[in-house]
């Protein structure tokens, strides 16, 4: 094989790579700070596309530009979400029982926001069809969908600016606190359950925006969700349940690996080099590149 | 027994016996209730809408002609059900209509594999069923009450590489590389089948690239790259809904990727088409169906046309409406609306006149002992400026074959 | 509920699936009662790994898409009658859950769930992959009953109910054995499971193993009442392990009777649904299984079973628990061999020397007491001499042989017994069959282990207890009953983890006579305790750690006037104003 062909897989996978990483990195949030495994988070993606196809379609604003006009409605739904439904989930105080409860329960919310989809708005597919979706630029050899490429830096913006709002921001130290010792965050004052709030809407408005730069060049339809969501999962176990960065590459890695699989297995295979490395990682490393051990029984 | 379990057990029966009051009981009615068991809903669901179309236009026509005069004038009635997208959803929806009212014939469900499915049903239940699919095995799993009236997938293998080979030789380009794209439902598996194991090789093609999905498609971007990569003279291509197959003719085209297209089966011929690609690049792709109009068959286009506003006829609507008329020709011959009945007048049918034989090429309809028309012949298309025309064979053909540039 | 009553509510169950299958007439019915049966089936299977085990599976649709695929593709390419081919399924099915837990069960907690989803996605996607995406099941007209191709549907409902009943009886005699009791020790706390002698492992392969092939039975019959064409998104895809989950959580885990009642609730209710709105709102399923999921995480977690079930607690409890009086004051025997040897054990963790260099010694007869102030690395000690922790270095002998390797199941079957800070007790068993879980270590059979968890309680005083849950009963109570459950396992010796924190004053006087007539009946006692003042009168020796390290040993007296240990509790300053005396009037 040529090394252009290869080059070309390679920045395929980079490409696609970028968007998981976004996507992942509000699933990782949500973990991170309130360890809830978010299974619904594939379709507010869904939900995002949609908003952004609205966008585009009626009132004429660019899918990058929608995408990040996603990111306040979004932000205060996974507020409301937060405070309706996960809120009431305790398990009866025990983590664990906890952690499978909050997972059952967004397992059920997933549902319900994919048939509630496909019965209001049909599940035909929908385009966009932005005019730089179906062009490339051509650097050498090599081509890059324009629509992919101009994602993948806004994905890279907004993944940049998360990092710095943990960081050096108060709110975001205060997430911080909340996730690593919550006992000591609400004697300092802090309200643990309203930080759970922000970090569940800061990770649905972050999986809405990636599915606005999604909707710039896949198809939109009530089931997308379900080709995401284990990719998502795979890139945060990889990267490590919890750490932001790690999802970020694990993002990447994944989106690597989605293309280079095809260069040894059939496109129908595709997926099963993906959930292999996800088995790999979950035996012999659970915590992932950058995790904790966490203590779990 | 305890008080929890006594409340249990009422629960239990109660629950169960609710059913029996919620569905409607089948009442008796004078008129004869057809089947429709399509895609309405989901990535296949254009063809299910434009398969209703060609029912509705049916049954208006023979209703409004006096009915089934065997039986009194009886009117035809269709029932409808939406198969959605998975073979579940499919099999689900013919239990349901089937099981619901007395049905006394079927049509669906486009899509060999919901076919497949649907059918299990039907013989099961002893309806007889009319279908446009191709997959081979729809007619090859010994039933008696399935009735295909399509050319089969291998046979329209066969006949799409012959003319395209000519064609080939016959403007001095041969084909020397052909590249299989498509996904894993049974009318492009069954099509590709003989092209892979023995066509292409005994005509002398290299297959260079065989790129099959499971519907549906999430990113034509490494199917494309590989085409870029082998460069097939001839790209064999069975997408069979439109959503995946405007993926894949947009990435080629953003990928500069240039190539004969053939494709199978009419989901290449819906009007979308141009918006979607652009009238300029859908020039000279071809797709083999089972049906499109030919020539002579002008006014029942036109009628359709007007009636439905569409741009155009194509093989969905025609082929039920064949199917709808067929039916009615063979209660008209059974005398009786019983379903087992009619599935002895179709099995023994001959039809060479009427509506139905008529739109069917070669003009008549025989079935064998599997429940094959007999003498099916595929019919290839071809777009030529933002229309698909009939271009073979060229006694029916509405338009000349044009070369691709 | 009584080993009667539970054979007796599975007739009742089966007697109402038949006369309902004989009843009913119409087509329609008989598929939601076949529907019923199938999912009840499959949710009792479920049931028994993430039930009773607790460990939930997201996966198990995989045995359930085995159990089809392998039944039909026997029939179509063999000619196989899938009455055999069915017992093919589950045997395939059954292998795949041993490929599959071995790996798997290593992982805990969220973890788990994450890889059993795995597996049936890599399925579906390997049926498409090798041309498996439709496979008919083949009419077969000479021999339609040798090939399960019924024209009475009412056959369907018998067959389904058959394996219903088949499944029931399964789950119950697990229930009742000590696999059962064994998984739901191992759902309730793993570790104190394991220092009862569960070996944790083990227990959980075998649930996973008998909970795949009525699975792939189920999958094998709704492959040939329902399906008629398998694919592969039927039987490995989110629906199927949608409505298991449905079915189980809205009736109750952890009950055979859950299954059945959310089986028989959900499913009609989602077939009529369908029937009626499902044309004009493709999609009204999923929302009602979503929204039932979620009401039922966020108000009855349970399930309906356990909420609707009130067990009357016994107000016997009322009766104050009278101390045994001075006969439990056996004077100390004359101190016996040396039964449990430390030798300079070490253990580090991540930035922090737990315990360095620690040996001492336990002779047969004695009660040891183990103090040091807070992080001292006492129960890291016990957590090494349990089995639980390797040491850096060091070695723990046990009459004579090392056990330092030993895993925690295997150091309770030798004869130490453990309790924890904090006690785990089994929410849904009563008293005693909290008990009879340690009963199991030194045996299989129910009845004898029933016999020893009696006798347990008796030796705790708490055998009036032995009926009621354990919801009801006080902080003494409970500690006295995990005394029980670790006296259950017929120990030698005994560690005991702060037993007596959160009692009062009469409490702790109560567990001391309770600890000594545990010593007088043979049992070694090694106590930790954070205040010295209980452990004084208690103990016949202490030994002191501080910061990891053994600061001191010897009598209670001469140790609390040990300047070093005093200032290890109260510090120099306090050490240097009061003098060593003063330490030994302190009551902490």
């Amino acid at each position: 094989m040529a090394a252009s062909e290869l080059a070309q897989y390679v920045v395929t996978g980079l490409l696609v790579g970028g968007v998981y990483a976004l996507m992942s990195i509000g699933l990782a949030l949500i973990f991170g700070i309130m360890r809830v495994v978010n299974f619904a988070q594939g379709d507010f993606m869904m939900l995002g596309m949609y908003l952004t196809f609205y966008y585009a379609v009626a009132l004429g604003i660019d899918p990058l530009l929608g995408a990040l006009l996603n990111i306040p409605p979004f932000f205060v739904l996974g507020l409301l979400v937060h405070r309706a439904f996960l809120a009431r989930v305790t398990g009866g105080g025990d983590p664990n029982r906890e952690m499978d409860a909050q997972l059952i329960l967004t397992l059920g919310l997933s549902l319900v926001i994919t048939n509630a989809t496909t019965m209001i708005l049909s599940p035909m597919p929908r385009s966009i069809n932005a005019p730089y979706a179906s062009k490339a630029f051509a650097v050498g050899p090599l081509l890059l969908n324009q629509a992919r490429t101009y994602s993948f830096a806004t994905a890279l913006l907004l993944a940049a600016a998360v990092y710095v709002f943990l960081t050096r921001t108060d709110l975001g130290k205060a997430l911080r606190a909340a996730a690593d010792d919550p006992e000591a965050a609400g004697y300092q004052g802090i309200n643990v359950r309203t930080m759970h709030g922000v970090a569940f809407g800061i990770g649905i408005a972050l999986v809405a925006a990636a599915g606005g730069l999604l909707a710039s060049y896949h198809p939109i339809e009530p089931n997308v969700a379900v080709n995401f969501i284990v990719l998502m999962f795979v890139a945060v176990v990889l990267g490590g349940l919890g750490s932001i960065p790690g999802a970020f590459v694990g993002g990447i890695v994944i989106g690597l690996v989605q293309s280079l699989t095809l260069l040894l297995l059939p496109l129908q295979l595709q997926n099963v080099g993906v959930f292999v490395a996800f088995l790999i990682v979950l035996y012999v490393r659970p915590q992932g590149l950058f995790g904790r051990r966490a203590r779990t029984v | 027994m305890s008080r929890l379990t006594r409340s249990l057990a009422l629960t239990l029966v109660l629950v169960l016996l609710a059913p029996m009051v919620a569905v409607p009981v089948a009442v008796a009615a004078e008129d004869v209730k057809i089947a429709l068991v399509a895609p309405l809903s989901g990535r296949w669901a254009r063809q299910g809408q434009l398969k209703k179309m060609g029912a509705e236009m049916a049954i208006e026509e023979i209703n409004s002609q006096g009915g089934i005069k065997a039986l009194g004038g009886a009117k035809i009635e269709l029932r409808e059900a939406d198969a959605g997208d998975s073979v579940e959803k499919a099999v689900s929806a013919a239990q349901r209509v089937l099981t619901r009212e007395k049905i006394s014939a079927g049509i669906g469900s486009w899509l060999s594999s919901f076919t497949l499915g649907v059918t299990e049903v039907a013989e099961r239940l002893q309806v007889p069923w009319l279908t446009l699919s191709y997959a081979d095995n729809i007619t090859e799993r010994g039933f008696k009450y399935t009735f295909q009236t399509s050319p089969v997938s291998s046979l329209q293998a066969e006949q799409a590489l012959d003319l395209v080979v000519e064609i080939g030789k016959k403007n001095n380009r041969p084909l020397k590389k052909a590249a299989l794209v498509g996904d894993n439902t049974a009318a492009t598996v069954f099509f590709f089948k003989p092209l892979r194991e023995k066509l292409l090789a005994a005509k002398g093609i290299e297959l260079v690239a065989d790129e099959v999905w499971t519907p549906p498609l999430a990113d034509a971007t490494s199917i494309v790259q590989k085409l870029r990569a082998t460069q097939p003279d001839i790209v064999f291509y069975g997408a069979t809904n439109f959503p995946d197959s405007v993926q894949m003719l947009q990435k080629l085209k953003e990928f500069n990727v240039k190539t004969i297209i053939q494709g199978v089966g009419a989901w290449l011929v819906t009007p979308e088409y141009v918006k979607a690609i652009g009238k300029e690049n859908l020039d000279g792709i071809q797709t083999v169906v089972a049906a499109h109009p030919l020539k002579g068959q002008e006014a029942l286009v036109k009628k359709f046309v007007e009636r439905t506003g569409e741009p155009f006829m194509t093989q969905d609507p025609l082929c039920t409406y064949a199917h709808v008329w067929l039916i009615k020709e063979a209660a008209e011959q059974a005398k009786s609306a019983d379903p087992k009945a009619i599935r002895e007048a179709l099995a023994k049918i001959d039809l060479t006149a009427g509506p139905a034989a008529t739109t069917l090429y070669p003009g008549r309809i025989r079935f064998d002992e599997r429940g094959r028309r007999v003498g099916a012949i595929p019919i290839i298309v071809q777009w030529q400026n933002g229309e698909p025309y009939t271009v073979v064979p060229t006694a029916v053909s509405t338009r000349p074959l044009a070369s691709v540039k | 509920m009584t080993r009667d009553r539970g054979w007796l509510g599975i007739a009742g169950v089966v007697a109402i699936g038949l006369v309902l299958s004989l009843a009913l007439s119409e087509r329609y019915h008989h598929r939601i009662l076949t529907l019923v049966f199938l999912w009840a089936t499959m949710g009792l299977a479920w049931n028994i790994i993430s039930g009773y085990a607790g460990q939930i599976s997201f996966g198990h649709q995989a045995f359930f898409g085995i159990g089809a695929y392998v039944t039909v593709l026997l029939a179509a390419k063999l000619h196989l009658t899938p009455w055999l081919g069915m017992l093919g399924g589950a045997g395939v099915a059954v292998l795949a859950a041993l490929l599959i837990g071995t790996p798997t069960f290593r992982l805990a907690g969220i973890y788990f769930g994450l890889a059993t989803l795995a597996y049936p996605l890599i399925f579906r996607i390997l049926m498409d992959f090798l041309g498996y995406q439709e496979v008919a099941i083949p009419m077969v007209r000479d021999h339609p009953v040798l090939f399960m191709q019924f024209e009475e549907p009412r056959t369907f409902d018998l067959l389904a109910l058959a394996l219903l009943a088949a499944t029931l009886v399964l789950s119950r005699l697990i229930e009742t054995s000590r696999l059962g009791y064994s998984l739901r020790a191992i759902k309730e706390n793993e570790q104190a499971a394991e220092a009862m002698g569960v070996d944790a492992f083990r227990c959980k392969m075998a649930a996973y193993v008998l909970s795949a092939a009525p699975a792939a039975l189920a999958g094998a019959i709704y492959a040939h009442a329902i399906l008629f064409v398998v694919t592969p998104d039927g039987v490995f895809g989110v629906i199927a392990i949608v409505q298991t989950l449905t079915v189980c959580l809205v009736g109750g885990v952890g009950t055979l009777w859950g299954p059945v009642i959310g089986a028989a609730i959900m499913i009609p209710i989602s077939e009529i649904l369908d029937a009626t709105a499902g044309d004009r709102f493709p999609g009204i399923q999923g929302v009602v299984y979503g929204a039932t999921l979620m009401a039922i995480m966020m108000w009855a977690p349970e399930g309906l079973f356990w909420r609707l079930l009130r067990r009357p607690a016994s107000v016997a409890r009322a009766t104050p628990v009278v101390p045994a009086a001075a006969t439990a004051e056996a004077p100390a025997a004359a101190l016996g061999p040396v039964q449990l040897e430390v030798r300079g054990i070490s253990k580090a963790f991540i930035g922090l020397q737990a315990l360095a260099d620690v040996s001492f010694e336990v002779r047969e007869g004695e009660i040891l007491g183990i103090i040091g102030p807070n992080g001292a690395g006492k129960t890291t000690l016990f957590n090494v001499l349990n089995g639980f922790l390797l040491p850096d270095r060091g070695e723990v002998r046990w009459l004579g042989q090392p056990i330092t390797a030993l895993r925690p199941h295997l150091v309770c079957r030798r004869g130490i017994g453990r309790t924890f800070q904090v006690v785990r007790f089994f929410p849904h068993l009563t008293v005693l069959e909290n008990v009879m879980v340690g009963a199991f270590a030194h045996g299989d059979a129910p009845g004898a282990a029933r016999e020893r968890a009696r006798d347990a309680l008796g030796r705790v005083s708490l055998a009036g207890q032995a009926d009621t849950l354990p919801a009801g009963l006080t902080t003494l109570e409970l500690r006295l009953m995990e005394l029980a459950r670790c006296l259950a396992t017929s120990p030698r010796l005994v560690l005991l983890d702060e037993p007596l924190a959160g009692l009062s004053s009469d409490g702790v006087e109560m567990m001391a006579v309770m600890i000594r007539r545990t010593r007088a009946a043979g049992v070694t006692v090694v106590i930790i305790e954070h205040t010295i003042q209980a452990l004084v009168k208690l103990a016949d020796r202490l030994v002191v750690l501080d910061h990891g390290r053994r600061l001191a040993e010897g009598a209670p007296g001469d140790v609390t006037r040990n300047p070093a240990v005093i200032e290890a509790y109260l510090g120099k300053r306090w050490l240097a104003r009061h003098g060593p005396d003063h330490a030994a009037t302190l009551r902490p």
